[in-house]
């Protein structure tokens, strides 16, 4: 078998991936769903949700970095 | 990326990482230099978007009109929005105060982001770590100086030791916070930015250079260099996708910012 070549890291960014994309479902989600049960708070759960995103998006984002410096 | 991966040995090497990762977080040799001080690339950036910035201030509110024309409407609407929407809407009625630091702010990255976008630029700055760091570390020294003056010690001490928890946890909880609120915040302020500008770049040039160099060998390989349609097709539809992370961002930094001051004004919430 040919000997596997690469880098480890896209490995790690891979999974450093994976809990984000939850996340951001999850948070994407229930902010739909708040957004249509509530439309007269649209505005806020919007606002809520791209804290949200930001907030769990940091450690995708921080594995793509790691990929680099690696 | 593309030219960088020229480099590498093909033949052994699947992935090689591009040999120009370095500039990403050194300052790398200057375009001209006087005295001591080094103009590069980014620095002549920096400069052009603090000229656009205050230069589309200074033209939007020269001369205040009742109604005010096209580009008057715009920046009005930008000022409102960070003033009411961010400001007021996340620190509360004294956000007023921190509104000007704000949009600043959120003038600043919108332009040096929106630079990845314009033709002959093509270069994001917020994609070189050390403007995000530094606009970071300004949010962070304005967050632990308000809560420091407007709190006194009791601020620090609401941190490491939270009254709402239960006495055993309280050490564990504090130190999290700590942690979270004096190392993890204004890293993960400045990454976000940081790795969201550097992905989309690296995109853009990926997809749209290697459209461009399947159509510029269309000598050497003939109707095959059809490839790379496909390709310049999805750098398109990511240069769309750029340019709404690109606001989104600039967004989210200032919101960010806004949401780390008001936990310093009113840190019982």
């Amino acid at each position: 078998m040919e000997e596997i070549k690469g880098a480890i890291a896209l490995i790690g960014y891979g999974l450093a991936a994976i809990g984000p994309g939850i996340g951001i479902g999850i948070v994407v989600g229930n902010a739909i769903q708040a957004m249509a049960r509530q439309p007269e708070a649209a505005t806020v759960a919007r606002t809520t949700m791209f804290l949200g995103i930001a907030f769990t998006e940091a450690l995708a984002l921080i594995g793509f970095v790691l990929f680099f410096i690696a | 990326m593309i030219l960088a991966s020229e480099e590498c040995d093909t033949a052994k090497e699947i992935i090689c990482a591009p040999s120009n990762v370095v500039e990403l977080f050194e300052y790398k040799d200057a375009v001209f230099s006087i005295g001591p001080l080094d103009f590069t690339r980014t620095v002549i950036l920096i400069f052009l978007a603090m000229f656009i910035v205050v230069g589309a201030l200074y033209f939007a509110f020269r001369k205040p009109k009742i109604v005010p024309g096209k580009f008057g409407v715009v920046m009005e609407s930008l000022v409102s929005f960070v003033r009411e929407d961010v400001a007021k809407g996340t620190i509360g009625p004294e956000g007023s105060k921190y509104a000007p630091y704000l949009l600043a702010m959120f003038l600043f990255i919108l332009v040096g982001n929106l630079f990845e976008l314009t033709p002959f630029i093509n270069f994001p700055l917020t994609s070189r770590m050390a403007i995000p760091l530094m606009l970071s570390v300004f949010t962070y020294l304005i967050f632990v100086g308000v809560g420091f003056s407007k709190n006194g010690m009791s601020y620090l001490w609401g941190i490491i030791w939270p009254k709402s928890v239960p006495v055993g946890l309280r050490w564990l909880v504090g130190l999290i916070e700590f942690v979270s609120y004096f190392l993890l915040r204004p890293i993960t302020l400045a990454v976000r930015l940081f790795a969201n500008l550097v992905a989309g770049h690296l995109m853009l040039t990926l997809l749209l250079g290697s459209g461009w160099l399947f159509f510029a060998s269309v000598g050497d390989i003939g109707p095959r260099a059809l490839i790379g349609l496909p390709w310049f097709a999805f750098g398109l539809l990511i240069f769309v996708f750029e340019f709404v992370v690109a606001v989104l961002q600039a967004y989210i930094f200032t919101l960010l910012s806004a949401v780390y001051i008001q936990t310093s004004v009113h840190p019982e919430h």
